[in-house]
């Protein structure tokens, strides 16, 4: 008999401690200056607003994520792209972040141009994030060059130690020992991007609760035979 | 029960005086303002003997924006209602607690010492939020009165002054006109109509004229407005039934600087409203300056009628800045931000930017903000480095046939021999250096990179990729092919 499988997922909430640094070092120290200017009383000026890019799985979502979180005190929103409408929040003060920025329509880029032009009497911070270096967006070129005056930085990808720690990590979140010859075996015959190994992730705990079975190479084995692509 | 009574009348009197201060501040501050910046703020009797008042406001910003611009001219008022300095408190409201006295923030320094302090800064802003509280008694000093409250309502930015415009051949005709209205606004060219592509400077010229109008004058009536701003005024006048204070107030202005006419498109009612302030204005000889990305005949979704109104005054146009001036631009920032800028830098931020000021600026705050993070000066090569974020933007788009033809053409052989089963070392070194490459620039798994390479292995790949991993650490030559090929591909 099948043990059914209750879908929920013990992972952490983003946060940016627990975002792999990797590359990133500045632009993560950077995302905690914005969270807490500490210099709230020394009259430095606050950092202005910020774009970060990089492909699906860079982790940019939980950056923007880990960083509302920090922010203790100051009104926050995170605004998809797809749930942008003609109008965005003119909450002073507001750290507003919206990811996919390439996504935005036309009444939403509108939105935005505003919110960047609001931005100064209202006392906001823009935090975007979006898949393309500013001068590959295809979006107005009067918000796009808004965007290219923001503070920018790349997302920069990660190698495969620091994958191989993520994977290892989110794995003993859920309550699972992965045998290093199960995260070689995905580093050497899988895709190695993080969603990628995520799905594999999520698919091994899956059959493991299951099957109670603890997470060997043989059980990966069995379910690549039959069927899952990794 | 005396005593209860007294601070029932402490009470009474700070909200009388905060009533009297409110009304005041509604007639003082446009009403965007008012609404964000004084209606959040609550009141409560402080806590000495003397007449004292202390204000909460509900988070850090609001308090800093308050501190900063609104809280002298609080004071002047409560010296106005009491007759006599007001002892004022302006602190930040703890979530769920109404009434609690502030206490002094934590620094947020770590603190090598204690554990939990030394973590990251984000940790710290967790804790309860209190600030320090700050007690203004009112000085002479004349900052924040009602003169900036005047300033505050023309909504200019006062960075942005011809002393701050970088002049060069793409705008000197635009700022000599821009300086000739500023002289005389109502009565050289009416209106002014500057227009050119997106980031160059409109935005920037507008409101110096406004400003040098307002230091000439600072009786006069300006008002700055972006047209998607005017749209929402109109909208609210309707929404409000207002029109007539709506109309009155655009009509009372001196200098009306309206910012990206092109945003009218297809907005009617704006149109028209917008015709009749336009002929209001320039029948009472006011100045109206209009800023435009295109020139007036080939604006979408215009009234003709506007579109002839615009041809009664001048027209000019700012163009793209050459490089002299996209360099001079940087300098004059670099100034601004308080940074040494060498012109090696300048040149080599202005040639990679070329076709307006904003990325321009972007790209210099990238090189600061790079430059101090890593305690560095602001090096050609620390600017290489910086700008990478901002114009490598090809290493997403890699394929492994890039690659595979990148390394062949870098090497001198074929392409096929990619995919060959030739295992000669000036072949199979080539082979071996791409799909080190492939594994390192792209997330392909190493069966997938095999396959692409002609149908090898995936131990193949993964013995290639030790073996170059190995060899870069001897062989100096081959590390630098690597490392050039590695650059090239990442653009």
């Amino acid at each position: 008999m099948k043990q059914l499988v209750l879908d929920i997922r013990p992972d952490a909430p983003p946060t940016l401690d627990n975002f792999v640094v990797g590359g990133n070092e500045e632009l993560v120290a950077t995302l905690g200056a914005i969270a807490a200017p500490s210099g709230a009383h020394s009259g430095a000026p606050l950092p202005g607003h910020l774009y970060l890019w990089g492909p699906a799985g860079s982790g940019r979502s939980h950056l923007l994520r880990g960083t509302l979180a920090a922010a203790g005190g100051r009104p926050t929103a995170c605004i998809a792209a797809a749930e942008v409408g003609r109008e965005l929040p003119q909450t002073p003060g507001l750290l507003l972040a919206i990811d996919d920025v390439d996504r935005l329509g036309d009444d939403a880029q509108i939105a935005l141009f505003n919110a960047f032009n609001r931005s100064r009497s209202l006392g906001q911070t823009l935090l975007l994030a979006g898949k393309e270096a500013p001068r590959q967006l295809a979006l107005r070129e009067d918000l796009r060059t808004r965007i290219g005056q923001c503070l920018i930085y790349e997302v920069r990808p990660l190698d495969d130690e620091s994958r191989a720690a993520i994977l290892a990590t989110l794995a003993a979140r859920r309550g699972l020992r992965l045998a290093d010859d199960v995260i070689d075996f995905l580093m050497r015959h899988g895709r190695r991007d993080l969603p990628s190994l995520l799905a594999v992730l999520d698919a091994l705990d899956n059959a493991s609760l299951e099957r109670k079975r603890a997470v060997t190479l043989p059980l990966l084995r069995e379910m690549m035979q039959a069927g899952l692509d990794i | 029960m005396e005593i209860v009574s007294q601070a029932l009348t402490i009470e009474s009197v700070s909200q009388d005086f905060w009533s009297f201060c409110l009304s005041r501040l509604e007639s003082e501050l446009p009403p965007q303002q008012f609404n964000t910046w004084i209606k959040t703020l609550r009141a409560e009797a402080g806590t000495s003997d003397e007449p004292s008042l202390r204000l909460f406001a509900p988070n850090r910003f609001v308090m800093q924006w308050v501190r900063e611009r609104y809280l002298k001219r609080i004071a002047e008022l409560g010296e106005e209602f009491h007759g006599g300095p007001l002892l004022l408190e302006l602190v930040m409201a703890e979530a769920g607690s109404a009434r609690t006295a502030a206490r002094p923030v934590a620094p947020v320094m770590p603190v090598a010492s204690e554990g939990a302090a030394s973590a990251s800064a984000a940790n710290a802003t967790r804790a309860p939020i209190a600030a320090p509280a700050i007690i203004t008694r009112p000085e002479p000093e004349p900052a924040t009165t009602s003169a900036d409250l005047a300033y505050e309502k023309t909504r200019l930015n006062p960075d942005f002054t011809f002393d701050t415009l970088v002049t060069g051949r793409a705008n000197d005709l635009a700022r000599a006109a821009a300086m000739q209205v500023a002289q005389n606004p109502g009565t050289s060219y009416n209106p002014l109509f500057v227009y050119g592509g997106v980031g160059l400077g409109k935005t920037h010229l507008v409101h110096a004229i406004g400003n040098a109008v307002y230091r000439r004058n600072p009786r006069a009536v300006i008002r700055y407005v972006h047209v998607e701003d005017y749209y929402a005024d109109v909208v609210r006048a309707y929404q409000q039934k207002s029109f007539d204070a709506f109309k009155r107030y655009y009509r009372s202005l001196d200098l009306l600087l309206i910012d990206d006419i092109q945003f009218f498109n297809n907005k009617n009612r704006t149109q028209e409203e917008f015709f009749h302030a336009f002929n209001a204005l320039t029948e009472a000889r006011k100045q109206i300056v209009i800023t435009c990305d295109t020139y007036p005949k080939d604006i979408q979704g215009l009234e003709d009628r506007l579109i002839s109104r615009f041809d009664w005054g001048l027209t000019v146009q700012i163009e793209p800045p050459e490089l002299e001036m996209r360099v001079a631009i940087l300098q004059k920032k670099a100034e601004a931000l308080r940074v040494d800028l060498h012109d090696d830098v300048a040149f080599l931020i202005a040639k990679n930017l070329r076709s307006n000021v904003r990325e321009l600026e972007g790209a210099l705050n990238k090189v600061v903000a790079f430059a101090r993070f890593h305690g560095r000066g602001i090096s050609l090569e620390v600017a290489k480095d910086a700008l990478k974020d901002l114009l490598n933007a090809h290493n997403r788009q890699l394929t492994i046939e890039h690659i595979q033809k990148t390394v062949a053409d870098y090497y001198k052989i074929k392409v096929a021999d990619m995919h060959s089963k030739k295992r000669t070392r000036v072949i199979a070194r080539p082979r071996q250096v791409a799909m080190w490459l492939a594994k390192d620039l792209t997330p392909m798994s190493l069966p997938a990179i095999g396959e692409a390479f002609g149908g090898r292995d995936h131990t193949t790949v993964l013995h290639a990729c030790r073996t170059i991993a190995d060899l870069r650490l001897a062989d100096q030559q081959l590390n630098h092919d690597v490392h050039v090929l590695t650059q090239v591909l990442r653009g």
